[in-house]
């Protein structure tokens, strides 16, 4: 648990750069902080672990002032991930990973193998071990820079801009691996950015900062796109909110109706009958989505002819019942040339297809479900606000809830 | 050119060279000894590295024979004599070296070594030293050279090195001696170079041979630039 305490930062020429942050950052959930640049982001989190220290104010770390303890040795108990990863060029990989073992006096073959653990966790080879920086990619460096700041376990984790030196392919999948992680480590994560979309996507819970050094809003992800403290948060939110809200509904209470789904080996007289009158037919190999083909497609075709040898649109993408979200679901619809989404189960085979009306339905049910369970408004600024139950929940859960009943909502193939 | 006083002069030859080599290499170490002190003040605080340039740049325009003779009433016609004025020069040359290995630490690493948790003095020991030892290495180099090259200048004061076949060729108009002794100053300076540029292939395996990543790239830059420049200006 950090706390910040009316914690103020002025600089001797007197721009002050973060003024009187109160904020909770609860044990074992990701805190991100998120505002445009020079709006003090940065100053707060560095002010964690004293590489800046207040002008005011105070940050107590479980309880005990960060002034109080040795600067040096605070940091050790305290992982630290910058932008270009800041790894030591003239050390191997497995060195820079042990570094922090060797400085509290593990001996350095055994912060080797931990170094090696370490590897492992973060999705790395073990024959990169040897390797110098300069021969990594940006997101391996980056994954180095991660499994740096873990291998001494420390239970808070400071990110500074952790992921915006990587293309943005990399930067997904390393967000993605960020998640997992944290739902296996628990730590206490407080990560900076100025990228909204990575807020919502990693946090638990999000402070945006307004320019000067104050913040909008502290909420979950789900609070600052449903209910925007004020038309600045809002308009950092950005305009499609809406849709992006979706994100945190399960799209597991989405109906899903059985449609005119057939097998590759399908003949075409037999499509002709099977096609239920539809005017799209999602054809499937061995149960999953290979593409749709439009029904009047098969009137000028032989009668034997296999589905496989007839044309077919492709789908675009499917959603996972029961772990995906209803965002996915409506994207999968949009992108859909039968305007259906196709529901697949975890091995990818379909289970049912979702209509427009189907996901209005969806979407309706969850934001009723939503206003009935909200508490009242936070107060002003947002900052004083209790942490409320449902929001501790660690992010991963968010969409796996009801997997189980729903998948057999819609009637399989 | 007359090839046959070469093999008849062999072991005369061999010890000026060698005394050669001790002149040249170890004022250039001692230059190394007190410029790490010096670079690492200059390189922390700011104010204390432009007096300290002035100082040496002044130093090392006073010509070497006006500095050996400078240095005659307090030591006198001797070997010291020499070492004490090729070590000044070589902290002239090695020290700007120090400072700008210290300079070409990338901000993030020393932040990040910071974050870490290391103390000052360890983070300049592990961190910042090594990085900055191929530039360092580049002023060493510098040194070296300049000093091989210098050395020979202790003659005119008598004290003993490749020099000698230089005045002594100069005195009996036998020009084979000259040409042989250049001869081996020169390749006494290129092997010592080269010597040095295999040291540093050996302590930063992690430069590697591609100059790609920022770090290297900036170093190897440094590397070149400052000595190099300097070279020119020798005083004779």
């Amino acid at each position: 648990m950090i706390t910040f305490e009316r914690v103020t930062k002025r600089y001797p020429d007197g721009t002050v750069a973060v003024h009187a942050l109160d904020l909770d950052v609860p044990a074992g959930q990701t805190m991100v902080l998120v505002g445009p640049s020079g709006c003090g982001k940065t100053t707060s989190l560095r002010m964690i672990n004293r590489l800046i220290e207040p002008s005011e104010g105070r940050i107590l770390l479980d309880g005990q002032d960060v002034r109080d303890q040795d600067p040096a040795r605070l940091r050790r108990g305290i992982g630290y991930v910058i932008q270009q990863a800041g790894l030591f060029p003239h050390r191997t990989v497995q060195d820079n990973i042990a570094t922090v073992p060797v400085l509290v006096g593990t001996g350095r073959s055994s912060a080797r193998a931990r170094a090696r653990e370490m590897l492992a966790l973060v999705g790395l080879d073990q024959e990169l071990a040897t390797r110098y920086p300069h021969q990594l990619s940006g997101g391996q460096q980056q994954r180095v820079g991660v499994a740096r700041a873990l291998a001494a376990d420390p239970p808070v984790l400071l990110m500074d801009e952790p992921f915006s030196a990587v293309d943005p392919l990399v930067r997904s999948s390393l967000q993605d691996e960020l998640i997992a992680l944290q739902a296996q480590l628990h730590k206490t994560i407080v990560l900076v950015t100025h990228d909204i979309e990575e807020a919502i996507k990693v946090g638990d819970r999000i402070a945006l900062f307004h320019p000067h050094g104050t913040i909008a809003q502290v909420g979950s992800p789900e609070r600052l796109l449903g209910a925007p403290a004020d038309s600045y948060v809002a308009n950092f939110v950005g305009f499609d909110r809406g849709i992006r809200r979706l994100s945190f509904v399960a799209a597991g209470g989405l109906r899903l109706d059985s449609g005119p789904v057939l097998d590759a080996a399908t003949t075409v007289e037999q499509a002709r009958t099977g096609a239920q009158g539809q005017q799209w037919l999602l054809v499937t190999t061995e149960g999953r989505p290979a593409g749709w083909v439009p029904a009047e497609r098969l009137a000028a075709l032989p009668a034997d002819l296999p589905l496989s040898q007839v044309p077919a649109e492709g789908f675009g993408h499917s959603f996972t019942v029961g772990t995906e979200s209803l965002r996915v679901a409506l994207d999968a619809a949009v992108l859909s040339p039968a305007g259906l989404a196709i529901g697949v189960d975890g091995d990818g085979r379909v289970l049912g297809l979702a209509s427009f009306d189907d996901l209005r339905a969806a979407i309706t049910a969850a934001s009723r479900q939503e206003m009935a369970s909200r508490e009242p408004e936070p107060t002003a600024l947002g900052q004083d606000e209790a942490v409320p139950q449902e929001e501790a929940v660690p992010k991963e859960v968010v969409s796996q809830e009801d997997s189980q009943p729903t998948s057999s909502a819609g009637a399989a193939p | 050119m007359m090839w046959s006083w070469i093999p008849g002069n062999g072991s005369q030859i061999w010890q000026l060279t060698q005394e050669n080599i001790y002149l040249g290499v170890v004022p250039a170490l001692y230059g190394l000894v007190l410029s790490l002190p010096l670079g690492i003040l200059a390189a922390r605080w700011r104010w204390f590295y432009p007096p300290v340039l002035t100082v040496t740049n002044i130093l090392y325009a006073v010509p070497s024979l006006a500095l050996f003779i400078a240095l005659i009433p307090s030591l006198g016609l001797t070997n010291t004599n020499v070492v004490v004025a090729l070590t000044v020069y070589s902290v002239c040359v090695i020290l700007p070296n120090v400072v700008a290995g210290l300079r070409s630490v990338p901000d993030d690493v020393r932040q990040a070594a910071t974050a870490m948790g290391y103390r000052p003095l360890r983070r300049l020991i592990t961190v910042e030293l090594p990085l900055a030892l191929p530039v360092i290495i580049g002023g060493l180099r510098v040194g070296v050279v300049s000093g091989i090259s210098l050395a020979s200048v202790g003659q005119l004061i008598g004290v003993s090195s490749l020099g000698y076949l230089f005045v002594d060729g100069e005195q009996r108009d036998f020009p084979t001696e000259i040409y042989v002794g250049l001869f081996l100053v020169i390749a006494l300076a290129l092997a010592c170079d080269l010597i040095l540029v295999a040291i540093r292939r050996a302590v930063t395996p992690w430069m590697g041979e591609r100059k790609r990543s920022a770090v290297p790239a900036r170093s190897a830059a440094g590397e070149g630039a400052a000595p190099e420049s300097t070279l020119e200006a020798v005083p004779q």
